[in-house]
């Protein structure tokens, strides 16, 4: 059991290190940080121009949704960047179990993406004067932490497509893009077409932004927490659809030799 | 993907009392090409393959470019499934017992990749330690002893992105014996590596054999295939053309003599005109900076050098030797037997 933990925990971390691209001080900050802060400000002052929700709507939900670029993209990354290195080959030689290897992976991505909507929501609070009462606390880095693992997992089942598709990366920006729109973090979920909220509802991100701005408002985390339990569920729906997508793709390489291994 | 042939196991030895066995391993790929009017090709990479290695055996693979070599491996590695034939290493089945095979296998290739840039040496293997399930306690002192058999030792903590190729190269041997193969599949391990590291390579795989691990490598390069391996087959059309000791393979070009002229400019039809010549057995032509080599197997009772010299005419040449063949003599000889065209059988006589 420890060994199981050990490729979980330290191989996750090692992998980590080794494949995901924006480990670099500067990149981080930049990208993961500054970035979204800034759209989460774009946001939130259209939506106090056009007067459509208050300013907790925009904040909080665009704060979860920054988990979201981590997560997405180092999940893909966590697969598709064996390629770059070649070392796909070694990965797939080895005689562990693929899910403790990749789901594995998804860890130390739904930390980073913890840790940038923790402190989004923080800096964005502070500078636009949302109140968030200290009771809730808890309850919203439940919700974000949910809301990470669950996009790490949806950013692994993209991974897992890079198994069989070389330009995967095309994938995860459409999918980034499109979370913007079909979680209902900018646009009221009750003012979406159903077929957007039907497809919303199958998404990271969704639950858990709702589930956080009803924290934020003052509701008990009781109240919220079949919310959380549905963004948990979207998550284990993905690192199951990850697993087998990636055992699928694995077993079709060895069949039609359709992958570069080396 | 074609029926893969249910062969009975009797014609296996007795459970892993070979490290490496194949019986009639085909591999094939289908292409396509087009999209209006598409073309289906079927390539045949492997093409019916029987092989034995026994434990301890250093054993080479050696052949042209799209010879089968790697297609090979990647069978017996389990990194493809055989379109017909059976393998097994150390007495599993590469298809259906793969985790067993994996257990006891190590994989390494030549070139640039296969490792991770952005981390140390010592991270790699950390990395790949638990990939191949080494247990925590014994990393520590199993990776020390690697970086002191690769002659690593004092570079663990730099990044491999600054390693130079053959330092790679060693990594990558440090890698595949982690966890303490008894098969090593070395795959072209010496390819673009300068002449000392190649030489220490060669040091570090003979080090190996020693030790009792079975090493299969495939090469370009005979000196070392003739240095290392105690059997060696020559692959060609996705066949074994020949199988056997260095010693034994040097036969293939027995009762020849070989001439060798350092040439600028031999153009095709001056080769061509030379493979037309009578007594002419074999021509190669390789490149040496900005000299050719151009090497003409004859019958050893016919000298072709005054021959040769005049289709040579105009060509600036320099030295030109007369010498017994060797092993590479022996190999240009039977891939260019395996790659004339086969009779076609023409009709049975009543």
């Amino acid at each position: 059991m420890s060994a199981l933990f050990r490729l979980v925990g330290v191989g996750g971390v090692i992998a980590y290190r080794a494949l995901f691209n924006w480990t670099t001080p500067s990149i981080f900050v930049g990208t993961l940080l500054v970035g979204p802060l800034f759209q989460l400000f774009f946001f939130a002052y259209l939506g106090r121009e056009f007067g459509v929700a208050d300013d907790r709507f925009y904040i909080v939900g665009n704060a979860v949704l920054t988990a979201a670029l981590a997560c997405v993209f180092g999940g893909t990354m966590a697969v598709a960047n064996e390629r770059r290195f070649g070392t796909l080959g070694h990965v797939l030689l080895s005689p562990r179990s693929r899910t403790a290897i990749f789901l594995g992976r998804v860890l130390p991505y739904a930390g980073n993406g913890l840790l940038i909507a923790a402190s989004t929501l923080t800096v964005a609070a502070l500078l636009l004067g949302l109140r968030i009462p200290p009771t809730a606390l808890p309850g919203l880095l439940l919700a974000l932490a949910t809301a990470s693992l669950a996009c790490g997992f949806f950013g692994l089942t993209l991974g897992a497509l890079g198994l069989r598709f070389r330009d995967v990366f095309l994938i995860s920006n459409v999918a980034v893009a499109l979370l913007l729109l079909f979680t209902g973090v900018n646009v009221p979920a009750d003012d979406l077409p159903a077929g957007i909220r039907a497809v919303g509802a199958v998404l990271p991100i969704t639950h858990a932004a709702d589930a956080a701005r009803r924290l934020a408002g003052g509701v008990p985390l009781g109240d919220v927490l079949p919310a959380i339990g549905a963004e948990l569920a979207v998550g284990v729906g993905y690192a199951v659809l990850a697993a087998g997508l990636l055992r699928v793709f694995e077993a079709e390489s060895r069949r039609r030799a359709s992958l570069d291994t080396l | 993907m074609g029926v893969r042939v249910a062969g009975p196991t009797h014609r296996f030895a007795a459970m892993g009392e070979h490290a490496i066995e194949a019986v009639g391993l085909h591999r094939s790929y289908r292409s396509r090409t087009g999209w209006l009017r598409p073309q289906r090709r079927e390539v045949h990479a492997v093409a019916g393959v029987d092989l034995t290695v026994g434990h301890g055996e250093l054993f080479g693979l050696l052949g042209p470019n799209g010879a089968g070599k790697t297609t090979t491996i990647k069978l017996l590695n389990t990194l493809l499934i055989p379109t017909g034939g059976e393998a097994r290493i150390c007495g599993f089945d590469v298809v259906r017992q793969t985790r067993e095979v994996r257990r006891r296998i190590g994989y390494v290739f030549g070139g640039d990749r296969g490792l991770y840039d952005r981390l140390s040496a010592r991270d790699n293997l950390r990395y790949f330690a638990e990939l191949y399930g080494v247990p925590g306690r014994e990393q520590k002192r199993r990776i020390a002893e690697l970086f002191e058999l690769v002659r690593l030792t004092g570079r663990e903590d730099d990044r491999v992105e600054g390693y130079s190729r053959g330092m790679r190269q060693r990594l990558h041997i440090a890698r595949g014996l982690l966890h303490r193969p008894r098969v090593l599949f070395l795959d072209e391990p010496s390819i673009g590596v300068d002449p000392v590291a190649a030489r220490e390579l060669r040091q570090t795989v003979a080090d190996l054999a020693a030790t009792g691990t079975t090493v299969l490598l495939t090469t370009h390069y005979m000196a070392e295939a003739d240095e290392l391996c105690g059997r060696i087959a020559v692959i060609a059309g996705g066949r074994i053309q020949a199988l056997g000791t260095p010693a034994e393979l040097r036969h293939h070009a027995d009762g020849r003599r070989v001439l060798e002229v350092q040439a600028y400019g031999v153009t095709d039809g001056q080769l061509a005109a030379i493979r037309a010549r009578p007594g002419v057995r074999e021509v190669s032509l390789a490149v040496h900076g900005a000299a050719q080599v151009l090497g003409v197997q004859s019958d050893a009772g016919v000298d072709v050098q005054a021959d040769v010299l005049r289709e040579l005419d105009g060509v600036r040449l320099g030295r030109v030797t007369a010498r017994q063949p060797t092993l590479e003599d022996a190999y240009v000889a039977i891939v260019n037997r395996a790659a004339e065209p086969t009779p076609v059988a023409g009709p049975v006589p009543a």
